[in-house]
């Protein structure tokens, strides 16, 4: 029977919760936790070596309040096949995600502790009951119905961190405000901690291989939470592309040949977790001029019956006004197409023609005989339950007039059903009319406010690649991982020659001297896997450099909530960027999707106009694998000073490529480790964020913190 | 100079009362008259607000400074003392009849001004007045005994904003029965019965269209101007269709005012839609009704709350209360569940085969189905995921049936699966959860109950005889789906078979809050294709049939009568100048690209064309700037005509 309770907490409806429950606030009290903690960690990691390798995990004990496993339709695990295909720059790539989110909360809780710490004498009593361990089960995969799909969704291990053993140094005093204020301050932290906690229990999470529109593919882990907008700007700072409005997260179905590009402000764990489990669908990663043609050039759609000549004649002023007057107003005004569509008929191989208009309501259709009266329309679809999909090659597939389709279906269909509608177009030009008029229908507002914060975002990262003088004329390079699948490289990319990391290290000043060991070990050790076979050992050896990477990062990064603003902060360094010349470059390459053609050589030298273009071959090696959420591995410290630093990352990096025909690197990241070192001359210049006094302290323990997880492990493995 | 005598009639004497005389001199002016007026009249009484005017010419002299002589009033001139503020009847456009005291003096711009600031209507210049359509012949079964609120005595406020007591207007908070009256205006008005709509006027054809906005008043010139006669009907209505600002937390009785007009509009069919639109339209009407029947006065509540603050307020609440253990926590953590024994039918081919009977557990936002009750700790038979599904009622309450026809989406396509309910309250639980469900919601969600009510008040509208059952449903569920829906869909659909549809729609709406619901409808409304379009039957130059010019917010339309389509489409955006061409009362407007177009108006005044292109020019203007003041001579200049200059 149904029991009324009434819950204000937010409790997110997923269909399992496969996440990992950890301790929260425990271990901020009792320091001496950390064994309990670390094996916590151990255990996940654990699972998550097993879960890529094997498929079958030893069930878990469902726990008691995991929400029950419910898996008949929800959640099929698309990504099993691609797990096993993962390479360990995936691996290396996850792990980072694991760290980030890992180091993220430890920071997190390290400031939070600070802030309470200071309001008064270090409580004994600090965490508060309701928040006990008999709150949160054992971390469990608690799908014992379904265990293939643990590879699917892993748990940011948040583990609580050592971060009170710590105690970073004490932040900026506040104001001592009155007891009641302390009080009053501390229990509404205290509480949104723990509901923070608890919303993140309950996250679901997947690992998603994105394809790049070169072939090669990035793997993400993405939770529930996350937009599609989060994850672009994601994977903007992975491939250092040109970030402009056209990049676009799309899905493709194979069987359906269906394609779809999902929209900024969707959730990409939902659309995702339809897919079956043998599904060969795909996300990918890759330019669509379509996505916001509706913004640039509003007036195809809303002055669709006008004569080409207006529309082409149009006036940048007269288009804005057109997108203000149909997007910010009190109600969206869809474009009103109408026009002979061909539908295909259900069950029959034949398509038929009927006169269609577009309503925001929905679509409709007139019926034999009748007017085009409003009255008199029979309403074809509404767009609740529906998205629109292109379609792809229908002439072949299925007999139709031409192959500008367009289908329109419940999100969760994947196969053939006589509930997908399909329609057909006479050219491209009114499939777009009317795919880009539904999707105003449909999506409405979140259409505009996408855009913009797009134009927002593609204006940041304008400005910032010309500081840098990022010259990616590749805008999606895949990562020029040194250990990149070596020939695998599609689109003629040759890969990055596997000797240069070497030689350009040989080259640099020593960096710091990460324990080699560690990350290696982190990783699932491959060779124990039966499942994926063995690395071949030059991989293994390839594995090093990019892992060194892992650790090196990892002390700093409780400073760097995300790679960006230190890097802002080391920029501010530079002598104002070259503007005309890097403005060029970014503005021309981003169409160059293939290697860049001979005249931008030609620009190479005219980067010369830039200071000391001559270090170039000695400049350290793109970083190894930008496919981190980090900060990639700096640049060698004493390079900084070397060189000028208004030439840094640019012109050099691109002239190697051009000439190893080598797809051109992503900007060297700033210095992130480095900061160590060079951290105080960044201080001179801007005034550093607040967090960043936390790092020089973090940034050690933390590497205790791994190295000793690291070693935990392997005394782990060994006793298995 | 010479002495004459100049009569005046003083209106506040009565009509029989003799003209006043007063000896003047022709370089007297107009203040100079009103005093030896008001002195010979021997009232003693505040004669502020009065003014002459002037009966040939048809004019107010309210300069009183210039003299006689300018004015050119000579001793023949027949002149009236009046009051410049009348009393006029003032029809809503919720139906409301208001009896105020309006300027009858000022143009009608400036009336509309008056009008709206005593209202509390932001924005008075999307407004304007005009003049009822005639009732003929219902004066037999409607012998005046309309409902007229009189609003007469309120003061006229001079405060810009006025200030609000209890939420409402300073000025209307004064007495109970004001307060009555600003309630009718903020909230919305119950729906009528059907009969009653069927019998009001509709348009039938674009031209009948038409001739409802030749009644639009002059902005430029004032009532007295137009002949409009102390207590006569005029109507209030939106006229510009460009809604700027529309903020609920100030905008209560414009934003109840406007759904109105829009439902208004729709329920008579001068905007055409839809199927589909219609019964959405009546979805949200009744919502709307429920909500401003229930919760009166909380137009301003947000629902978009930070929800983390309120769950930090409930989790402090908990917290705070006596030990409170994890264990609570937990349970209050753990989603409520439905359990029940009901039948499934799976409709497959070549299967007939019936309802069976299960025990059925609703968790989250899934159902599973077991053997029987002792076997629900163990496998579920099956469990279905209704997460974007669509839930369906299947409903027959004379013959007892209470289903519920799920379609549910998986990877091979529409699962199609009915679940056979016992009886109401079974049905109703279930159907609420399903439907929660669909949008990914659970049990937990707080609008559960609120979902069951609601199907339970669908339920006893079907009922054909409600005596039987359920006597207790209040009113405000006791709304007839015919009233929510146009007469042509009155006549096209039973009610058994109009309010499952409704029903169907309104659970796309029914989490709404109220101000939500009202955008909602607006927003919709807006949404459709003839929105905004005011008729004129025109005659362009050059051709010889009449056509009509719609004049939309951004654009001009030219349709063809006879084929009823539209032929060509001007957009404000392009236009670089419009002329009058008041002696032959003809509109010549030119666009970019050496596009003239020329028209004479047929049904409407030039006058009142040349105003709708000005105001929108004018509304447009207004989106730009960010300042509140309203540019009052931008309007006139644009909007005035020869008056202006």
């Amino acid at each position: 029977m149904y029991q009324s309770q009434s819950t204000t907490l937010p409790i997110t409806n997923v269909i399992g919760y496969r996440s990992f429950l950890t301790h929260p606030l425990t271990c901020l009290q009792q320091m001496d936790d950390i064994d309990a903690m670390f094996s916590d960690l151990l255990g996940e990691m654990d699972l998550l070596t097993q879960s890529l390798g094997v498929e079958t995990l030893p069930p878990e004990p469902p726990s008691s309040s995991s929400k029950e496993m419910n898996f008949s339709m929800g959640f099929a695990d698309m990504n099993v096949e691609s797990l096993n295909e993962l390479e360990e720059n995936d691996l290396d790539a996850l792990m980072a995600d694991l760290m980030a989110d890992l180091n993220d909360t430890e920071e997190k809780l390290a400031v939070d502790l600070e802030g309470q710490k200071e309001a008064e004498a270090p409580p004994p009593d600090l965490p508060p009951a309701p928040h006990g361990l008999s709150f949160y089960p054992v971390p469990s995969l608690s799908t014992p119905t379904s265990p293939e799909k643990g590879p699917n969704t892993f748990s940011a291990p948040l583990a609580d961190s050592p971060a009170p053993i710590l105690s970073p140094p004490t932040l900026p005093q506040h104001a001592k405000p009155s007891m009641e204020e302390i009080e009053a301050q501390m229990k509404a932290d205290k509480i949104k901690l723990a509901l923070e906690k608890l919303k993140e229990a309950k996250v679901k999470k997947l690992v998603v291989k994105v394809v790049m529109h070169d072939g090669s593919s990035k793997t993400l882990m993405v939770d529930e939470r996350q937009t599609v907008r989060d994850i672009l700007d994601n994977l903007f700072e992975k491939t250092h592309c040109d970030c402009n409005v056209d990049w676009s997260l799309s899905e493709t179905n194979p069987e359906l040949q269906l394609e779809r590009g999902f929209e900024d402000h969707e959730n990409l764990v939902d659309p995702l977790s339809a897919w079956t489990r043998d599904s060969e669908n795909k996300v990918i990663f890759q330019e669509r001029p379509d996505k916001y043609e509706i913004f640039k050039n509003p007036q195809n759609f809303y002055l669709w019956k006008k004569d080409k000549k207006t529309i082409k004649d149009m006036k940048d002023r007269d288009k804005e006004l057109l997108v203000e007057e149909n997007f910010c107003g009190t109600s969206i005004i869809v474009p009103d197409l109408e026009g002979v569509l061909y539908l295909r008929e259900d069950g029959k191989k034949s398509w038929k023609q009927r006169l269609f208009l577009l309503r925001a309501s929905g679509i409709y259709y007139v019926p034999k005989g009748k007017s085009k009266t409003s009255r008199d329309l029979v309403c074809f679809v509404q767009f609740d339950n529906v998205n629109v999909y292109y379609g792809k090659e229908f002439k072949n597939k299925y007999k139709a007039p031409t192959d500008f389709c367009f289908v329109l279906k419940h999100p969760q269909i994947q196969k053939e059903s006589q509930y997908i509608k399909y329609l057909c177009c006479d050219d491209a030009w009114t499939m777009n009319l009317w795919v880009t008029g539904i999707r105003i229908a449909k999506y409405g507002k979140s259409l505009y406010e996408n855009y913009k914060t797009s134009m927002k975002k593609a204006a940041v990262t304008t400005a910032w690649t010309n500081r840098i003088t990022t010259t990616t004329s590749i805008p999606s390079t895949p990562s020029p991982t040194p250990k990149a699948k070596a020939s695998g490289q599609a689109n003629g990319h040759a890969p990055q020659p596997p000797a240069e990391p070497m030689a350009k290290v040989g080259n640099a000043p020593p960096p710091p001297p990460p324990p080699p060991l560690l990350p290696t070990q982190i990783l699932p050790p491959p060779p124990s896997d039966p499942v994926l076979p063995p690395p071949p050992p030059p991989l293994a050896v390839k594995r090093i450099p990019s892992a060194t990477s892992v650790p090196r990062q990892l002390p700093s990064l409780p400073t760097l909530p995300t790679s960006f603003p230190p890097s802002l902060t080391y920029m501010a360094n530079l002598p104002p960027p070259p503007p005309s010349l890097s403005q060029d470059d970014s503005s021309e390459s981003p169409p160059d999707f293939l290697p860049p053609p001979p005249p931008a050589l030609g620009f190479g030298p005219g980067a010369g106009s830039l200071p000391s273009p001559p270090p170039v071959s000695f400049l350290p090696p793109p970083p190894p694998d930008p496919g981190f959420p980090l900060p990639p591995p700096p640049p060698d410290p004493a390079f900084c000073p070397a060189t000028n630093r208004g030439s840094l990352p640019a012109p050099p990096p691109r002239q190697s490529n051009i000439g190893a025909g080598a797809p051109p690197p992503p900007p060297p990241p700033p210095p992130a480790s480095a900061g160590l070192q060079s951290t105080p001359s960044v201080r001179k210049t801007g005034p550093p964020p607040p967090k960043r006094t936390t790092p020089p302290l973090a940034a050690p323990s933390g590497g205790d913190f791994m190295s000793e997880l690291a070693k935990a492990m392997a005394k782990k493995r060994g006793n298995q | 100079m010479a002495a004459w005598d100049l009569s005046v009639a003083v209106e506040d004497l009565g009509a029989d009362a003799p003209p006043i005389t007063v000896s003047v001199t022709s370089d007297l002016h107009i203040g100079g008259v009103i005093l030896k007026l008001v002195e010979k009249s021997q009232v003693k009484r505040d004669w502020s607000d009065h003014a002459l005017w002037w009966e040939q010419k048809q004019q107010w002299l309210l300069r009183t400074a210039w003299t006689l002589e300018k004015c050119g009033i000579q001793a023949d001139a027949g002149l009236i003392f009046m009051p410049q503020h009348k009393p006029l009847r003032l029809g809503l456009p919720n139906g409301l009849n208001l009896r105020l005291r309006v300027c009858f003096s000022g143009p009608v711009f400036r009336t509309v001004l008056g009008i709206c600031k005593m209202l509390n209507i932001r924005r008075p210049e999307e407004l304007s007045l005009l003049r009822p359509v005639e009732e003929k012949k219902k004066k037999k079964d409607k012998d005046l005994s309309e409902e007229l609120y009189d609003l007469t005595e309120v003061p006229l406020t001079s405060v810009s904003r006025p200030c609000l007591y209890n939420g409402m207007p300073a000025h209307f908070a004064d007495s109970p029965k004001t307060e009555k009256v600003y309630k009718m205006l903020s909230v919305s008005q119950p729906a009528p019965p059907p009969e009653a709509i069927a019998k009001l006027y509709r348009p039938a054809s674009v031209v009948d269209k038409a001739h409802i906005h030749s009644r639009w008043l002059d902005s430029s010139r004032s009532l007295m101007q137009q002949g409009v006669q102390e207590n006569d009907r005029l109507w209030l209505r939106f006229k510009y269709y460009c809604f700027h600002d529309l903020e609920p937390k100030y905008d209560a009785v414009r934003l109840t005012q406007m759904y109105e007009q829009a439902r208004w509009a729709v329920l008579l069919e001068d905007i055409d839609c839809t199927e589909e639109e219609m019964l959405l339209f009546g979805a949200l009407q009744y919502h709307i009704n429920k909500l401003s029947l229930s919760e009166p006065q909380t137009m301003t509540s947000s629902p978009a709350m930070d929800d983390l603050d309120s769950a930090l307020q409930c989790l402090e609440v908990k917290l705070d209360g006596a030990d409170s253990s994890p264990q609570d926590m937990l349970e209050n953590l753990t989603a409520p569940e439905l359990n029940d024994y009901l039948k499934i039918f799976r409709p497959k081919r070549l299967t007939l085969k019936g309802y069976k009977q299960y025990w059925f557990k609703f968790k989250d936002a899934s159902i599973s189905y077991y053997k029987s009750r002792e076997e629900s700790l163990g496998e579920p038979i099956q469990q279905i995921n209704l997460k974007g599904c669509e839930a369906a009622p299947d409903v027959n309450i004379v013959g007892q049936k209470f289903c519920i026809k799920l379609l549910i989406p998986a990877p091979e396509g529409m699962n199609e699966v009915y679940l056979r309910c016992e009886n109401e309250e079974q049905y109703s639980r279930w159907m609420a959860a399903c439907r929660l469900a669909s949008k990914g919601k659970s049990l937990a969600d707080s609008s559960f109950q609120s979902e069951v009510q609601s199907i339970r008040s669908f339920l006893a509208m079907q009922q054909t005889n409600p005596n039987t059952h359920n006597t207790h449903t209040d009113d405000s569920t006791s709304i007839n789906t015919h009233s929510l829906v146009s007469p042509r869909y009155s006549k096209k659909y039973k009610a058994k078979q109009l309010t499952p549809r409704i029903l169907e729609a309104y659970q796309n709406v029914a989490q709404l809050s109220l101000t939500d619901a009202l955008l909602r409808f607006l927003q919709i409304w807006q949404a459709l294709p003839d929105f905004g379009i005011s008729f004129v039957v025109v005659r362009f130059k050059g051709s010889r049939k009449d056509e009509v010019l719609g004049i939309a917010p951004n654009r001009l339309i030219r349709i063809d009568l006879g084929v009823g389509e539209v032929v060509k489409t001007w957009r404000y955006n392009n236009m670089r100048q419009w002329n009058v061409n008041w002696d032959i009362r003809q509109v010549a407007i030119e666009f970019d690209g050496n596009v003239n177009i020329a028209f004479s108006c047929v049904t409407a005044d030039c006058k009142i064309v040349h105003e709708f292109i000005g105001g929108y020019i004018f509304m447009s203007t207004r989106s730009r700037e960010q300042s509140n003041t309203l540019n009052e001579e931008l309007f006139h200049k644009l909007t005035g005509g020869h008056e202006a200059l």
